[in-house]
């Protein structure tokens, strides 16, 4: 009896092989990139020195990518908290970008000799509700209909672009400056930007990781948080165990509608200064969700896997210079996606290749496997 | 010419799941003509060894060959044009799809009827050839359990399988659908079929087989002529030298308390928007074990349910000692003193991707000392876990592994943990030792029984009869929804109550009444000892 | 008359439809044998891509339909491997493809020398039926005017139709999508039907991405699907997995998609942005009333297994 390839669920992934596999699959992304790359006729170790020196090489670059980290791991905290429910709120985009039109909103409307302390807090606490608002607008209907709500927060993105770009490009609203020839948003007072640490990267970064480390809190050591997991592994232990799902399915929503709108509060607040479509539109909240997946959820992770595709993207800018199209960081990120994605059978599943199975002694496979003993 | 009837032999065949052997070794051989008994207890490996036969499995090593001529299944096609069919444990049907759909799915080309309609007449007369009868056009989750499985046996005979295997077939059958599907079985055996009867009860093998092989921790502990062998030797095949659990002698119940659960004129909905339970009454009492006999599919699991405030009731009211719960939802009815096992551990019991703290504490994680204002202790939860561990025996656990990875029956003893520990004055089990093997069950069942002992109400729904009776010191019946027949220890009727299951009226008891009785009586008489005394009394009980 | 608002606006929705109605029908297939893709955005792209390639390659309609749903069916296949084979989440292997073939569209369509989004379209999208058809009033620009895809989408709803209720091996693909381990116990074989399926579905969003750049927009842009792919799969939801349902369902959507070039006709003004929006609320809100509809018949046709991986010997 010849079987190849042996495939078994794995008892009890060690910690080793939870992050070890990630770990191979996105070297695999990058091998897989090279070689489309070299298939493209560019040389590939070259892409990748120009990528790492422009993203990652010393503290200005390494500044630049932090400052576009910011926005990712907000997304990616909105992505990761909706997965440990199993929820899947696809609409960071929207909620991000409702955020951004209330923060900015606010910070144009108080007046400009509000401290700063009150205006930066008032536009967070507009951008986060405005972005529950839009993601309750989904978890309403998953609720109380059961609508599936991959669809709908993917719809809300499209309603809410337009939205937005209607703002600043279809109209002479509030955000848009009537003075600037080409269409653009009113600049924030002083008072309502966020604080430069150096150069680009602002405050919203300590915002960002503050959050990881509190929403990991929460996740992990509250009665709410142990509730989202149970949810997320059984809906119907949850039920029997007296939980409601519905009110879980709008709190989580919210939340990750909240989080995902601070990273609009911190772009409009710490980047573009004013309401700039084209600054904020650039997939800032699907990115978030490879992030979360790539991090399994894990608030803690979601920081360096989200500060790791900031550098790819930092450094898609500079490849043009070597004559590379800026869009191969869409394609790397969809690679890691892809590969990490995969990777998720081999931390379920051990694969073993044999030659036969006569060569195999029952006994030959239990010190690797990790089933406990009582099993029967 | 005369053919030889098929002769299946099994050579050494292994096969093990997590690198732990479910069937090691075993050998096995069929013979057209014979009905032969697949013995074993729960986890024994009976499923294994027929799924290896049946080509859903591929095992690591080991032969299967038909008359003489080794065959490798690559797939249960394979294994169906060797003509073995196989009727698995849990039915292999589409229940969207219509009898005669599900016969010819995934026939070839040459092997299909040309039409439908065709099909539907082969199917009656197909049933009326073996007895089973079936609405050839009526969608599969229109019929009952037992339905069904005639759905499966006639598929099987339809592919012209020459080997039946089936899997627990009695399982889900009253005692008088058992009978009918015993007729059948000896039409095939009479037409040269080999028929596998895979057991755990061993009366019913005893009483029904030509030939035995019994099953024990995944080894072939023999194969014996039924007519040759004594029930000793046979329960000493299946349990070897293992001392098996006392009996635990069940005094009727001193004194019967106040109504902890009172039910009345209850109705509540199936999934699908038809009336599952239909205005059900019943009171059980402190210090006593009421039962719900039933054949699974009669509304069973919406009752309990709506019971545990899981599923509303279109009328009537339910109270747990003292407080109105018919509306309160599953928190207001813990709070009203319900515990509650639920039918399907893995999934509603517990949550099956997170470790065993977080199970333990599912109910109560959100109060002291678990919690205090919604900050969980992790250590206290830890500590509640080890204590339970350790109380109710709980094996196999390891520090942040998956609870799924557990056995049935230490799965089982967990969610008693859990449950009995928690203030409550009333305890809902469902199917509460189905799949488990004896040591475990029996140990469920003493912590079952010792809840009466402590003075409160028991209520417990359970497929096997026998379990039923044992346990309950009231035994219901229930029917389409209903509560169709009272028991009290003293009188229980098993005849009786094995027509009510089936929905047979009354007044026609006494015609099959006589010769239902026998089997029963001797269902009930040999196969309880044989499951919980020790072999060597077994003797002396058949004797 | 024939170039009256009712009419042209029909005539364009028609048209506008088609790709909808390929993708929409493609992951129709998919999910009764249940696999959910939601990459059906990203397979589009891709299609569009190779689709608008090869149509400048060789000036063929037919060449780059057919590329284009092999640059569809490429995905989906990348999708069978890790949903089916590897069995992981089938939503966030979706959600990869999206992002894959975005990435992947604009890199290809951005990188040549000179660049596709400089190219013109080198496809002659001609009018199927003769002149005289085309001239009847009315019926002949909405029935008669278009190209031969719009009517290959008929073609293909009513084969679709067919196929998954009258023949055998739609019978099989249904049984896969209901219930896997009662296929696999009938000798069907789930993994190669599952695939063959979730390859289909590609082929459906690679011809409707490919239809999109070549007849609908004329060039390539990147991300020129810009929702379409996402209202398919909504679609897919509205029509209850039947096939005549996605046929109704996308000339709608199609109808919304050019309500701006009708208002603009009708000398209506309303903001483009607000235009825009349309389809996708329109969208949000069917997804919410179907799903809340208490009448069970729709919510029954979802395949039963559907995004639930299979393997044999799990249990
Ligand atoms: N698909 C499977 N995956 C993992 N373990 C299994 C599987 N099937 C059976 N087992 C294990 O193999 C042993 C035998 O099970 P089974 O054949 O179902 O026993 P029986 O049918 O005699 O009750 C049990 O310990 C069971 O847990
Ligand atoms: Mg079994």
């Amino acid at each position: 009896m010849t079987s190849l390839i042996r495939v078994e669920p794995r008892g009890h992934a060690g910690s080793w092989v939870r992050f070890g596999v990630p770990a191979l699959a996105l070297l695999f992304a990058l091998a897989l990139g090279g070689g489309i790359l070299a298939i493209a006729g560019n040389n590939p170790f070259e892409a990748y020195r120009t990528m790492f020196d422009a993203s990652l090489n010393g503290w200005s670059a390494m500044s630049r990518t932090l400052a576009l980290a910011t926005p990712l791991i907000l997304t990616g905290l909105a992505a990761a908290v909706a997965f440990q429910m199993r929820v899947y709120n696809i609409g960071g985009e929207g909620q991000l970008y409702l955020g951004a039109i209330a923060a900015s909103w606010v910070g144009l409307y108080l007046p400009e000799t509000t401290p700063m302390v009150l205006m930066l807090g008032a536009m967070l606490i507009a951008g986060a509700l405005a972005g529950a608002f839009w993601a309750l607008l989904a978890a309403i209907p998953k609720a109380y209909f059961n609508a599936d709500e991959i669809i709908t927060t993917l719809m809300l993105n499209f309603v809410a672009l337009s939205l937005m770009n209607y703002l600043i490009f279809g109209s002479q609203s509030f955000w848009r400056d009537p003075r600037r020839p080409v269409p653009g948003g009113k600049r924030l007072p002083e008072n309502a930007i966020l604080p430069s640490l150096s150069g680009r990267l602002h405050f919203g970064i300590i915002i960002a990781v503050v959050a990881a480390v509190v929403l990991w809190w929460i996740l992990r050591r509250t009665s709410w948080g142990f509730q989202i997991r149970t949810i997320g592994d059984s809906p119907r232990a949850a039920s029997y165990a007296g939980m409601s799902v519905k009110l879980k399915t709008l709190g989580v929503l919210a939340v990750s509608g909240a989080l995902a709108a601070i990273a609009g509060v911190s772009e409009v607040s710490g980047v573009s200064k004013g309401l700039e479509p084209r600054a904020i539109a650039t997939e800032i909240g699907f990115t978030g969700i490879i992030i979360a997946v790539v991090a399994r959820s894990n608030p803690l992770g979601v920081v360096p896997v989200a500060v790791f595709l900031a550098a790819i993207a930092t450094a898609g800018s500079r490849l043009q210079s070597i004559g590379i199209a800026v869009e191969v960081v869409f394609l790397l990120q969809g690679l890691i996606f892809l590969t990490v994605t995969a990777g998720e059978f081999f931390v379920s599943n051990r694969v073993r290749f044999e030659r036969t199975a006569e060569a195999e002694q029952p006994g030959d496979s239990s010190p690797t496997t990790e089933l406990p003993a009582g099993a029967t | 010419m005369t053919t030889e009837p098929i002769h299946l032999e099994v050579r050494s065949i292994t096969k093990s799941f997590y690198g732990v052997a479910a069937i090691d070794s075993v050998d096995f051989d069929l013979r057209g003509g014979e009905i032969h008994g697949l013995l074993g207890e729960n986890g024994a490996g009976k499923s294994t060894l027929c799924s290896v036969l049946s080509g859903l499995y591929r095992p690591d090593s080991g032969s299967v060959s038909i008359d003489g001529h080794e065959l490798q299944f690559r797939s249960p096609q394979d294994a169906a044009s060797a003509g073995i069919g196989m009727v698995y444990q849990h039915f292999r049907l589409v229940d969207s799809f219509t009898v005669a759909q599900n016969i010819v799915l995934g026939l070839r080309k040459g092997q299909r009827p040309k039409s439908i309609r065709q099909v539907e007449t082969m199917v009656s007369d197909l049933a009326d050839e073996y007895g089973l009868h079936v609405d050839p056009t009526a969608p599969i989750w229109q019929l009952s359990v037992g339905e069904q499985q005639r759905v499966e046996i006639l598929k099987q005979l339809f592919r012209g399988a020459k080997i039946l295997i089936l899997d627990e077939p009695t399982a889900v059958l009253a005692p008088q659908e058992t009978d009918r599907l015993f007729e059948a079985v000896e039409t095939m055996v009479a037409k040269e079929h080999a028929v596998v009867l895979v057991s755990h009860k061993m009366a019913e093998t005893m009483a029904n087989t030509d030939r035995i092989t019994v099953l024990q921790r995944g080894r072939n502990a023999g194969s014996v002529r039924t007519g040759d062998t004594g029930p000793a030797d046979v329960a000493r095949m299946m349990f070897g030298d293992a001392k098996a659990a006392e009996r635990t002698t069940i005094a009727g119940p001193d004194e019967v308390g106040d109504p902890v659960l009172t039910l009345s004129n209850v109705s509540v909905l199936a999934d699908k928007g038809m009336t599952a339970v239909d205005d059900v009454s019943l009171t059980v009492r402190r210090g006593e074990v009421v039962g719900i006999a039933g054949v699974a599919g009669n509304g069973q699991r919406e009752l309990q349910e709506a019971i545990a405030g899981l599923r509303p009731t279109t009328s009537g009211t339910i109270d747990i000692n003292g407080t109105d719960c018919t509306s309160t939802g599953p928190k207001g009815t813990m709070r009203a003193g319900l515990a509650y096992v639920p039918e399907d551990r893995l999934g509603v019991g517990l949550a099956p991707g997170l470790p065993l703290e977080h199970n333990i504490a599912l109910k109560n994680h959100d109060r002291a000392p678990h919690s205090r204002k919604g900050i969980l202790s992790t250590s206290s939860i830890e500590e509640t876990t080890n204590r339970l561990v350790e109380d109710f025996d709980v094996r196999g656990n390891r520090k942040g592994m998956r609870v799924s990875l557990m056995s049935g029956g230490n799965l089982q003893k967990a969610i008693l943990a859990r449950e009995l520990t928690e203030a409550h004055d009333v305890l809902l089990a469902a199917a509460p030792t189905r799949g488990l093997d004896m040591a475990a069950a029996a140990a469920v069942r003493t912590h079952i029984i010792n809840e009466r002992a402590d003075d409160r109400g028991v209520l417990v729904f359970s497929e096997d009869l026998d379990e039923v009776i044992h346990m309950s010191d009231v035994v219901l019946v229930m029917f389409k929804g209903r509560i169709v027949g009272r028991f009290v220890r003293d009188e229980i009727d098993v005849d009786r109550i094995g027509l009510l299951m089936t929905g047979s009226q009354d007044e026609e008891a006494p015609a099959d009444a006589s010769e239902a009785s026998i089997v029963l009586a001797d269902r009930v008489d040999n196969e309880r000892p044989a499951a919980e005394t020790p072999p060597s009394t077994i003797a002396g009980a058949a004797s | 008359m024939n170039d009256s608002l009712l009419v042209l606006s029909i005539a364009s929705a028609v048209v506008a439809s088609t790709p909808i109605l390929f993708a929409a029908l493609g992951e129709i297939i998919a999910n009764r044998s249940g696999v959910m893709n939601l990459g059906v955005e990203g397979m589009m792209l891709v299609g569009a891509v190779v689709g608008f390639w090869a149509g400048n390659e060789t000036g063929s309609l037919t060449l780059a339909l057919l590329a284009g749903g092999f640059g569809g069916a490429g995905l989906a296949l990348i999708h069978a491997l890790l949903a089916v084979t590897l069995r992981v989440d089938q939503t966030v292997s979706g959600l990869s493809l999206v992002i894959v073939g975005g990435g992947f569209s604009s890199f290809i369509g951005t990188s040549g020398e000179p660049s596709l989004l400089s190219a013109p379209n080198a496809v002659d999208v001609v009018p199927f039926f003769p002149e005289a058809l085309r001239d009847l009033p009315a019926v002949g620009p909405i029935l008669f005017g278009h190209d031969v895809v719009v009517y290959l989408g008929v073609v293909a709803v009513i084969a679709a139709t067919w196929i998954l209720n009258r023949t055998p091996s739609g019978l099989s693909l249904r049984a896969v999508g209901e219930d896997p381990a009662a296929a696999d116990a009938a000798g069907i074989p789930v993994v190669r039907m599952r695939y063959l399926a979730t390859a289909i579905g590609g082929i459906g969003a690679g011809i409707g991405g490919a239809y999109l750049t070549i007849a609908i927009v004329g060039t390539w842009q990147n991300g020129l699907t810009a929702g379409i792919g996402w209202i398919a799969v909504a679609l897919v939801i509205l029509a209850g997995w039947r096939p005549w349902l996605a046929l109704i369902g996308a000339l709608a959507f199609g109808g919304l998609n050019g309500l701006g070039f009708t208002l603009q006709l009708a000398q209506v003004d309303v903001p483009s942005d607000f235009l825009k929006m349309m389809p996708f609320i329109a969208a949000y809100l069917v997804v919410i009333a179907v799903s809340g509809n208490p009448a069970r018949a729709r919510r029954l046709a979802a395949p039963a297994a559907l995004a639930q991986p299979y393997a044999r010997e799990a249990r």
